[in-house]
């Protein structure tokens, strides 16, 4: 589905991803984890374009990124991997002159060219699912941080990605509505969805992805199955930063 | 279309324009009796008793030189009609083909002569010194020159005009010379106390004489000049045509009574008939041999005199004139602001999300628009471009140069707001499938738009009152109404109050609907 080769990324004079290498299946949770500034969020915002690199290609489905996309000219090529990998921020950036069922349903009636009612029924379904059905009518600031985080998976998820990368989706959240975010994506998970998600909670990492990965320097220094990379570490990275996170 | 073709030969023919200085036009007298229509340019501001407002309708001018250029019409067998511009602009209308000719208190002199084609003298006018009658110690033109505890003795005069250049020729170091765009706010001044004299042409000294009762006149008249008809440089077709009617006019006893009517005929008019004798020998043989019959002189009720009106007589006689011209205000602002933040906001989306090629020139755009004032761009619009073959009609150029002027500030408010607008914002629509176009149009814009709106209300009232601008390209607003008006009748302070309050009736509801958007901008916390 997503298949990362040698990814490099400069800021300036410093290498964030030094020639890293990826890959997701179909139906597949990569939970990415590593110390900070470990170039995890780069790397997640390489995959839909967001950000440009300098070395290797990033190839979503048919569609192949390289260091010669250019973001006006290449507009279409974006359009067609964002089309198909969903984005949630740290920050969620809910659209805030929107109500919440119009966030929802902006994109499906704008960019699919849904009709408005089709697109309306599909986005009480979803909102319905991460449970905030009550809330159709409220504006983003209305909402807790836990709430807006769901509605911006909602969001994503209305454009029905085969894909949906998570940057940091609770970080910004407090423990309550981080369990409340998180299940939501276990929930996901559960039903198939094919994810890409950069965090620090380690239960979640343990109990729901298939693969774990550790960036770290700019590597991919680890991966493979959450029981055999948080269970038995072999990287000297890995073991030091699950000591420091107290063994998720 | 007519506008992309009429670029092209400016860039081909902008210079060579330029260059001749003038439009190549068809002889302008042909083209008059075509019209039927002869088009004069005069400014009403100017006052009595040359140009100025009708008591009994306010909206139409009256004068000695209305009633001229109506005579002057009949003898071309043409209509008349009157171009209101600004006095010292004339010239330009002139030369930009606005006016087929000037009428309107404009000295011959060499220097005009130059630029112009004048016509035989209508009037011989000279200058008068007037003074306070209490100010016992200036008596003559020698008392001026002593200075008064220590210092030079102020002289108003109006700008540009024969008085100014006459004590500069004759008193430059040893008076103080203040000059004034209107021709009686020096006398005002000389009542007051603000001046020790002022220089005016005779005719204006004689018809406000009586709307100043505290000034006499200083010795006789000097520096005796003649009034004429310009037209264009070379139109001498049309200038013979209105040489022979003056003749004519000054022959049958006309002119005099025209000027006998208001209080201008004096002994220095006997001069005009010398002249009309002479034009025998300039090729005005038949028009001087021409059988005439002298008319009557003006009855008493004819040139029964206007006093200056005080208090309601005021609000009432000349209430609704302002308030039209309020309406021309309120047009000028409705019309352009709209196209100045639809521009703006255009100019700042270029100039944040544009292709790289357009950001220097958007930026070269507004800052050449914020740097220069918004008379100028009128000016540069109204004069200049006729000169590459665009031709916007007054009205137009003031929509368009309010416009643009404001569509630089307008760009300015937006590029705060929209840099106001998280990149995470931008960052989310993309990654939703949006285009960058989609993303600005229904994400960026609406969330800017809404954090701009108070300051771009109130620049909307900044714009409202810098329509006063409008009357360099000739436009009559409400400010300018309101000095056409307190130059002819004197009533400044009525005036005043008066077109004070319209300002205000029309920009305080503005304020109170900023100050609501403002309030619940903060109230939502956007």
């Amino acid at each position: 589905m997503i298949a990362v080769r040698g990814l490099v990324k400069r800021h300036g004079a410093l290498e964030v991803l030094k020639g890293l290498s990826f890959e997701v299946q179909k139906g597949e949770v990569a939970a990415v984890i590593g110390p900070s500034g470990g170039g995890k969020s780069t790397f997640l915002r390489c995959l839909n374009g967001l950000e440009g690199f300098e070395g290797g290609e990033v190839r979503v489905g048919d569609n192949v990124l390289t260091p010669a996309t250019h973001p006006r000219r290449d507009a279409a090529l974006l359009q067609r991997v964002r089309r198909q990998v969903g984005f949630v921020f740290q920050q969620f950036n809910l659209f805030p002159h929107l109500t919440v069922l119009e966030n929802v349903t902006e994109s499906p009636v704008q960019v699919l060219g849904l009709a408005r009612d089709e697109a309306e029924a599909r986005g009480r379904a979803l909102l319905d699912r991460v449970g905030l059905g009550e809330k159709l009518a409220h504006l983003p600031r209305q909402l807790s941080g836990g709430q807006q985080q769901r509605v911006a998976i909602a969001r994503t998820l209305a454009m029905q990605p085969e894909a949906i990368l998570f940057d940091e989706p609770t970080s910004a959240l407090d423990p309550v509505m981080t369990g409340e975010v998180l299940a939501v994506i276990a929930d996901l998970a559960r039903g198939g969805q094919t994810m890409v998600v950069v965090t620090h909670a380690m239960g979640f990492a343990r109990g729901v992805a298939t693969t774990v990965h550790v960036f770290a320097d700019g590597h991919d220094v680890e991966h493979g199955p959450p029981d055999r990379v948080l269970g038995d570490p072999q990287h000297a990275v890995t073991k030091g930063f699950l000591r420091e996170t107290g063994k998720g | 279309m007519p506008y992309t073709s009429s670029l092209m030969r400016a860039r081909v023919g902008a210079l060579a324009l330029l260059l001749a200085g003038s439009l190549g036009r068809a002889d302008t007298l042909s083209e008059v009796r075509q019209r039927g229509e002869l088009v004069w340019g005069a400014d009403q501001e100017g006052g009595g008793p040359y140009i100025y407002p009708r008591e009994d309708d306010p909206s139409q001018v009256t004068g000695f030189e209305v009633e001229l250029a109506a005579r002057l019409a009949e003898y071309l067998k043409v209509k008349p009609r009157f171009f209101q511009g600004p006095w010292d602009k004339m010239p330009e209308l002139l030369r930009t083909a606005k006016v087929d000719i000037v009428l309107n208190g404009y000295e011959w002199s060499e220097a005009r002569a130059e630029t112009m084609e004048g016509t035989l003298p209508y009037y011989v006018y000279g200058l008068q010194l007037l003074a306070r009658k209490d100010d016992a110690g200036l008596a003559s033109w020698k008392d001026l020159e002593s200075p008064r505890a220590g210092r030079l003795r102020r002289v108003g005069v109006l700008t540009g005009t024969a008085a100014e250049s006459y004590l500069r020729e004759h008193l430059a170091e040893r008076i103080e010379i203040v000059t004034y765009d209107g021709n009686t706010d020096s006398m005002r001044e000389v009542e007051t106390g603000k001046l020790d004299a002022t220089l005016q042409d005779t005719p204006i000294a004689t018809f406000y004489g009586p709307s100043f009762p505290r000034l006499r006149k200083v010795e006789a008249p000097v520096g005796r000049g003649y009034y004429v008809v310009y037209a264009r440089k070379g139109d001498r077709a049309l200038v013979s045509a209105l040489n022979e009617a003056l003749i004519l006019m000054i022959r049958n006893g006309e002119l005099e009574r025209l000027y006998r009517r208001y209080d201008l005929w004096d002994d220095a008019q006997a001069e005009l008939k010398t002249l009309a004798e002479s034009a025998r020998f300039y090729g005005y043989a038949q028009a001087v041999g021409a059988a005439v019959t002298e008319g009557r002189l003006p009855t008493e009720e004819e040139v029964r005199r206007q006093v200056r009106p005080r208090g309601w007589t005021v609000v009432r006689r000349y209430g609704l004139t302002l308030l039209q011209s309020a309406g021309v205000t309120v047009i000028l602002s409705v019309l352009s602001f709209p196209l100045a933040i639809t521009a703006g906001l255009l100019i700042a989306v270029g100039r944040m999300y544009g292709p790289g090629w357009l950001r220097p020139l958007l930026a070269i755009y507004v800052e050449t628009l914020r740097g220069t004032p918004v008379m100028l761009q009128l000016y540069f619009i109204f004069f200049f471009l006729p000169e590459v073959g665009i031709n916007v009609p007054a009205f137009w150029t003031a929509i368009l140069g309010l416009a643009v002027n404001y569509s630089a500030y307008e760009s300015e408010i937006y590029r705060a707001g929209l840099q106001a607008i998280p990149i995470g914002q931008m960052e989310a629509a993309l990654s939703l499938g949006m285009s960058r176009a989609l993303a600005l149009r229904r994400i960026i814009v609406p969330q800017a738009v809404r954090i701009v709106i108070p300051p771009v209300v109130n620049d909307f009232i900044a714009l409202f009152k810098d329509t006063s601008v409008c009357s360099v390209v000739t436009l009559v607003e409400l400010t300018k109404r309101f000095s056409v008006l307190s130059q002819s009748t004197q009533a400044t302070i009525e005036l005043m109050l008066l077109t004070a309050a319209l300002y205000m009736l029309m920009s305080y509801p503005l304020s109170v609907v900023a100050g609501r958007l403002e309030a619940r901008m903060a109230r939502e916390g956007a």
